[in-house]
């Protein structure tokens, strides 16, 4: 998988995205095969210890430390990410920069059950950050979002690449992959469908007939 | 939880970081002040508790993992203490001692109990206790069910042992402040909140409630230890006793879950109740403890500390109203107090 790319993870439901994203975060075991970063073996570690070799995850359903005020929930990752900042005040003020990155900075002192979806979706994004990954994988970070949120929240994704971070990024709203993504994985049934550039996704025969049926293919229709 | 919109003034944050001293200062020159040996006892018994009560705190108001089995390091620590004093080693380092032997009891508890979460972990630490309780009533070094006269070769002052228990109480009050205001303490109210979401940003959930329980247990067996010296006779059934663990419990609970001051309140209010309580109803004390329990879970979960946050708060408010304050920090006032019942 090549570095700083967005890389889309795309399939119908049950296709595994989700299961493949924790397998990587280490939030399950796989029952076969390896998971390598940078050449080296991570198969098996424990989400925490990822963490500290640069593999940071977001949440489809997101997973706020609720009676924490935003700025908490951003300086915890400050703490134990991969900066391993000790003194709170560094932290602290390191947080509020990754805040200000995503736009959050001005609920900084909310609670963070107290803020809109939206703002939860990038104080899940801002917390992942904030631990310095060099693999992030996002799930679904678009999911219930408007389209106007969408398109921040990918603009935001985009500006993340370009400050040195490789993306991998699951989502459901193809329209989304197909904006963002470098390159496009499509998954069925835990298998490899298909690889490329969106463009070359969306012409694939057998990716049309996963989504639309046999049917479809014969009518040419076009993903997304 | 917040306390950004109230932006206290320079003068309040002054005042509220001079009255921990002014308290310590008060309570220092007390027994100068002629007391009769029983309040000197009362404040001592209360001192302790304060200890407990703080240290069970980290453990079940910091990191969020309620245990029924800190009787056991009570009961560790005291007999550590006692033995130790009793062949003629320096009480000091005996209290020494009374935290080290149940922190290190605290890691093999923790090893198999901390795989389990919520209610689970709570169910075992009370098998734990019981069955810590019934070895500690047959092994002959404990004296059994006959308990344990400790001699201590040195005229007994009482006056030495209010100041023990107090300073005890005073550093435990400090390294309660130092760890919540630390690193430390933010993995822990990470942990607290949602073990799994606190793991992927780096924090190791088991590692860290393994050290806090250690803290815990080291702050109860001191604790323990200083109390054994104060009566000269323990026995199992009564520092290992359920009864024991129960009331370390509950008065953090009844004070202020995950505060300092709450569970300082909660101990000084339990050790004048509990008197009262012991002295009038003999037979029905736990039923009114259990009660209590039930009520303030149901009605006010921060507990004293958080009703009177909440009075303070409705004060301050009515004070802007009459001064024609701004509605746009009063309405920020009632999202708070909402988050606070949430």
């Amino acid at each position: 998988m090549p570095e700083q790319h967005i890389y889309g993870f795309i399939g119908p439901n049950g296709a595994g995205k989700t299961t493949l994203f924790s397998m990587i975060a280490g939030a399950l075991q796989p029952s076969a095969g390896h998971i390598r970063s940078r050449g080296k073996d991570v198969t098996g570690q424990r989400p925490f210890s990822l963490v500290k070799s640069g593999i940071a995850r977001t949440h489809q359903v997101v997973r706020p430390f609720r009676a924490m005020t935003v700025l908490e929930n951003v300086q915890v990752a400050s703490h134990f990410g991969r900066k391993n900042i000790t003194r709170t005040a560094a932290a602290r003020d390191y947080a509020m920069q990754v805040l200000a990155r995503v736009g959050l900075d001005h609920r900084a002192d909310a609670l963070a059950a107290n803020i809109s979806l939206g703002d939860q979706k990038r104080l899940e994004l801002a917390r992942a950050l904030a631990t310095d990954p060099e693999l992030l994988l996002c799930d679904e970070i678009c999911g219930g979002l408007s389209p106007t949120e969408t398109r921040t929240m990918l603009d935001l994704l985009r500006r993340i690449r370009q400050q040195g971070t490789t993306i991998m990024y699951v989502e459901h709203d193809v329209k989304a992959i197909m904006a963002v993504c470098d390159r496009v994985m499509v998954l069925n049934y835990g298998q490899k469908l298909a690889e490329g550039n969106p463009h070359e996704i969306q012409n694939d025969q057998s990716v049309i007939e996963a989504y639309l049926g046999k049917a479809g293919s014969q009518k040419k229709g076009r993903v997304a | 939880m917040s306390t950004a919109a109230f932006a206290p003034s320079p003068l309040e944050k002054r005042i509220r970081l001079l009255l921990p001293w002014l308290l310590l200062g008060v309570l220092a020159f007390l027994p100068t002040a002629g007391l009769t040996p029983n309040i000197i006892r009362l404040l001592f018994i209360t001192f302790v508790w304060v200890t407990t009560s703080l240290g069970w705190n980290l453990l079940g108001g910091l990191a969020g993992q309620v245990s029924f089995g800190f009787a056991v390091f009570y009961g560790l620590g005291a007999y550590s203490a006692a033995l130790l004093i009793d062949r003629g080693v320096n009480p000091y380092l005996s209290f020494l001692a009374a935290g080290l032997i149940p922190a290190l009891a605290s890691v093999f508890i923790g090893l198999p109990t901390f795989r389990l979460r919520g209610p689970y972990f709570a169910i075992a630490t009370i098998g734990v206790s019981e069955a810590t309780r019934v070895i500690m009533n047959n092994l002959a070094i404990t004296g059994g069910a006959s308990g344990f006269r400790i001699m201590e070769h040195r005229p007994f002052h009482q006056v030495d042992h209010y100041y023990t228990a107090l300073g005890m109480a005073a550093l435990a009050v400090a390294a309660s402040f130092l760890i919540m205001h630390s690193k430390f303490g933010m993995g822990l109210r990470a942990i607290k909140q949602d073990e799994d979401a606190a793991a992927d940003l780096g924090v190791n959930p088991y590692s860290y409630k393994l050290a806090i329980h250690a803290v815990a247990a080291a702050f109860t067996g001191i604790a323990g230890g200083v109390f054994a010296r104060y009566a000269a006779f323990i026995y199992p059934q009564g520092v290992f006793a359920f009864q024991t663990s129960v009331y370390i419990l509950l008065m953090p609970v009844i004070g202020g879950i995950g505060t300092v001051w709450g569970a300082v309140l909660g101990a000084v209010v339990f050790g004048i109740v509990e008197e009262q309580l012991v002295a009038n109803f003999p037979q029905i004390h736990l039923l009114l403890y259990g009660a209590l329990l039930i009520l303030i879970i149901l009605l006010e979960p921060d507990g004293l500390a958080g009703m009177l946050g909440k009075l303070f708060r409705r004060l301050r408010r009515s004070k802007r109203k009459n001064g024609n304050a701004d509605s746009g920090s009063r309405e920020a006032d009632e999202v708070l107090r909402g988050a606070g019942r949430g």
